[in-house]
């Protein structure tokens, strides 16, 4: 024992944090468990060890640990004692800095808890002991154990799940619990398989299979539902755990019905607007939410997403978030997620996109959601993240949805003039066109989604004309507006040489797009609109049907070689795909500003640019040899010159051939004969 | 979708021996000739009638490769039926049977249903393995025994439906204790006695729907 305190004082520089009457009264105690026959004795020694735990623990941990491990060993058959054990362990290797142990300051420098836990681990045989005394039923053995596993979870996560992967039935023990009638270890259990849980596919998947989703509904049944308490969050957090980013448990949960379990969840009940939303339920909700999207996260196998879909629309679940969309008194937070997951339930699938589209708000008139949710996002008294949500939802409205595009695009269209009733599309002219900047850049992005791969609604818009009061224009002085017509434009001209035509004919078009690129000097994120320009100049080339007189490909290739230099070009549009801005809008398709400042590049718009912007530099680049004296047709020589060489070659082989099979003809007629 | 009884499968055996193609032939009906190397545990799902009654099978195809066993070890207990699969133009996939068996029974509940699956029988011209020696070793391990191909499909409806006709005339026996969940084996919801409705599902929700738009 002096060798191992000599030790810890070199560790722990020598500070006089010994005490030698509780030093030695330690050291006694340690020995009596290790050396007493009696097992009344030992049990003292223990429960002594116990209350020592939290004040000296560096103590009880450093002369302790081997002497507790063999007790749970030997002493197993004694609840008493192995809860001793269990529990000192516990205090031992906790990371948390109990009141007692306050005027040591050494716990400040070093985590004793944390050194000790891994001494603990360092044999994994430890952990499947701990894991043996959750078979035992007497509480007093039981719950330390929940107790100790949970607090090597909390600090040393890894490490326990590699552990508990490989003991025999370690999750099925973990598991177990659950169904446990004390509520505070089932409580317990719960928070202990969150943490467990988390990032690790392997326990992940062997949770679900041990029934993990029955149980966990159970359990929110019998507590309530989304009106319970904090453990119907722990429940939904845990299954939230075993969900994200596990196309195996996503495909297990849509395979098992639980969606159907979910979708009452979201039925709110009728006097909601009397009894209100109560903090814990607003917690419960989000989680629920937030389920829903791990299911049809864009970010999952197409085949899956489209299945949940589907399950999420034939068991009303679809309605019934529609329902929280139009209900009164949702606390905003709860309605942005909402309109967030209506998105994600619809995106790409377009039956469920024909049922939002009929979903009518009940206002009087009666007018479509989408009418109502648009007003919101062109309102810039609503909150910034309600107003994210709206284009979002209306983006996934119209993802893949042709005849989405083509029913907004129809409302803008000059027959529709005399129509009364407000539409989508007057909803984001007038946010197109009105002097809140945030709004514009909503309303171009959302009209951009209208034209997506859908080369007769880009020609379409073009017979309109995109005005509504006279004078009324966009609020270019600032970067933000500027960028949403910028992509808007992108959008529209990309494979429409129709709409590159009326673009160069605009007066003083080129003239700014040609004076943004060549800039050699900006500031706050203008380089994103300096790279914009180019690109959309670039566009104006590669999507160029020569039928503008002055802006011929080859012109405007000259243009941009003579006014901008090709070498600031290519560096305008390099400076795009490498700016941050890019890299986290290209991320995922919804937008995940915090702040309306970070509004500037779109999803979409990301991956067009992503896509043309070799095309571009390919067109500029042939249009250059074309100046330089090299034609296309010298080229195809140079490819000439090595196909001649190849006849050539193919040629002699040919004569080869022939010859040999002449020899082999002879040949075999002298053998008959 | 309702069913009457869910049933539990793990399908186990050497690695490349065709377990996740399997699979893919009986929940997709397809083949996929390049399979990337199954991670762990991938899960599976199709309904299947025996008896007029319908039966869910939820299979857990696992990985073959030594490092996983011991994660395959945690999904014996909870499984009702297993497909062990060799190769039969490969021997040693064969001869680790044994291994594998020991494995499986040490681990599983004493009921567990095994059926032993000779698979890429369409690959006679390299067979390493007799049909013979697989029917020797099902009888001697009193296991069921058949001949798959993944590739043509052959026998594959067969190998899991099989699988699961034993199943069911165990629980018609009352070997299995089927409110135990822990054998691999649940009721159907609309079969189970405790279970009442859950409230607002299908009609409430569609009333209500009516009601707000």
């Amino acid at each position: 024992m002096e060798y191992f305190r000599s030790g810890l004082k070199s560790v722990f520089g020598g500070t006089s944090f010994w005490k030698p009457t509780d030093g030695t009264r330690n050291e006694r105690l340690v020995s009596r468990v290790s050396t007493s026959t009696l097992l009344e004795d030992r049990r003292d020694a223990c429960r002594a060890l116990k209350a020592l735990s939290k004040k000296y623990r560096l103590e009880v941990g450093a002369q302790g640990m081997d002497v507790l491990r063999q007790v749970l060993e030997l002493d197993r058959n004694d609840p008493d004692i192995v809860g001793y054990c269990l529990d000192t362990l516990c205090n031992v290797t906790s990371k948390e800095i109990f009141e007692e142990e306050g005027e040591n300051d050494i716990n400040m420098k070093v985590n004793v808890g944390e050194q000790f836990t891994e001494m603990f681990l360092k044999n994994s045989e430890n952990i499947t002991l701990v894991l043996s005394f959750l078979e035992e039923y007497d509480f007093r053995v039981r719950w330390p154990a929940v107790k100790l596993l949970t607090s090597l979870i909390d600090s040393k996560p890894k490490e326990i799940q590699d552990i508990i992967l490989v003991s025999p039935m370690g999750v099925s023990k973990l598991m177990d619990l659950l169904l446990e009638n004390r509520e505070v270890i089932r409580n317990s259990a719960l928070i202990l398989l969150i943490n467990l849980t988390k990032s690790n596919a392997n326990i992940q998947k062997i949770v679900a299979f041990e029934n993990a989703f029955d149980r966990l509904f159970d359990i929110i049944k019998e507590e309530g539902g989304t009106d319970g308490g904090i453990v119907v969050e722990d429940c939904l957090l845990l299954m939230l755990n075993l969900l994200k980013n596990n196309t195996s448990n996503i495909n297990f949960f849509k395979e098992g019905s639980y969606i159907q379990k979910l979708a009452p969840m979201f039925i709110l009940p009728p006097n909601l607007e009397e009894i209100g939303w109560s903090p814990q339920k607003i917690s419960n909700f989000h989680c629920l939410l937030e389920l829903i999207r791990t299911l049809v996260s864009p970010n999952n196998p197409v085949q899956i997403i489209t299945a949940c879909q589907k399950t999420m629309r034939n068991t009303d679940l679809l309605e019934a978030l529609c329902n929280i969309l139009m209900a009164s008194g949702v606390p905003a937070d709860i309605l942005t997620e909402t309109i967030n997951t209506v998105g994600e339930v619809i995106r790409g699938n377009l039956t469920n996109q024909e049922y939002f589209a009929n979903v009518l708000a009940p206002s009087n008139p009666p007018r479509p959601a989408i009418v109502v949710l648009l007003m919101s996002m062109v309102n810039e008294k609503q909150p910034f993240t309600l107003r994210c949500a709206v284009l979002y939802c209306f983006e996934c409205f119209l993802f893949k949805n042709e005849i989405g595009q083509e029913l907004v695009i129809q409302t803008l269209l000059p027959s529709n003039a005399g129509n009364t009733t407000l539409t989508t599309g007057q909803l984001l002219c007038s946010g197109l066109f009105s002097n809140d900047y945030l709004s514009n850049w909503f309303s171009a992005v959302a009209l951009s989604h209208c034209l997506i791969e859908n080369p007769a609604q880009k020609e379409q818009l073009l017979r309109v004309l995109l005005a509504t009061n006279l004078g009324a224009q966009p609020h270019t002085s600032k970067l933000q507006a500027k960028l949403g017509i910028l992509m808007l434009l992108a959008n529209w001209m990309a494979y429409c040489p129709p709409a590159v035509k009326i673009f160069l004919n605009v007066p003083g078009a080129m003239a700014f797009l040609t004076a943004q690129t060549s800039a050699s000097e900006y500031d706050n994120n203008e380089e994103l609109l300096q790279g914009l320009c180019a690109f959309v100049m670039g566009l104006c080339v590669a999507f160029n049907d020569n039928s503008v007189p002055n802006y011929s490909k080859e012109n405007l290739s000259q243009l941009i070689e003579k006014r901008v230099t090709t070498e600031t070009y290519s560096k305008k549009l390099g400076e795009m795909s490498r700016h941050e801005v890019y890299a986290k809008a290209a991320k995922q398709p919804q937008i995940r500003a915090k702040h309306s400042s970070e509004l500037l590049l779109e999803f979409e718009f990301c991956k067009l640019f992503k896509v043309l912007e070799g095309v571009i530099i390919q067109a500029l680049g042939i249009q250059r040899d074309l100046s330089n004296g090299i034609s296309e047709l010298s080229l195809s020589e140079r490819e000439n010159a090595l196909l001649l060489q190849y006849k050539e070659l193919i040629r002699e082989q040919d004569k080869k051939l022939q010859e040999l099979q002449k020899i082999s003809t002879i040949s075999r007629r002298k053998i008959k004969n | 979708m309702s069913y009457a009884y869910l049933f539990k499968y793990i399908i186990i055996g050497d690695t490349g021996v065709g377990k996740s193609c399997l699979l893919l032939q009986f929940t997709d009906k397809r083949f996929q000739p390049v399979h990337d190397l199954t991670i762990g545990v991938e899960f599976g799902a199709r309904m299947i009638t025996i008896d007029s009654k319908q039966i869910k099978l939820q299979i857990w195809d696992t990985a073959g490769q030594e490092a996983f066993r011991s994660i395959t070890r945690s999904y014996y207990r909870g499984a009702a039926g297993a497909l062990l699969v060799y190769d039969i133009t490969r021997r040693e996939t064969f001869n680790h049977l044994t291994t594998w068996l020991d494995d499986a029974r040490q681990h599983s509940n004493s009921n567990m249903v095994i059926m032993l699956i000779g698979n890429k029988s369409d690959l006679e011209s390299r067979r390493e393995v007799k049909k013979e020696e697989g029917e020797a070793f099902a009888r001697e391990h009193g296991l069921v025994f058949m001949e798959t191909s993944a590739k043509t499909a052959a026998n594959v409806e067969e190998a899991f439906i099989n699988t699961a006709k034993e199943i069911y005339e165990k629980i018609q026996e009352g070997v299995f204790d089927i409110n135990n969940e822990a054998n691999g084996i649940k009721i159907g919801p609309q079969h189970s006695p405790t279970n009442p409705s859950l409230p607002g599902t299908g009609g409430a929700g569609g009333s209500q729907g009516s009601g707000c738009c």
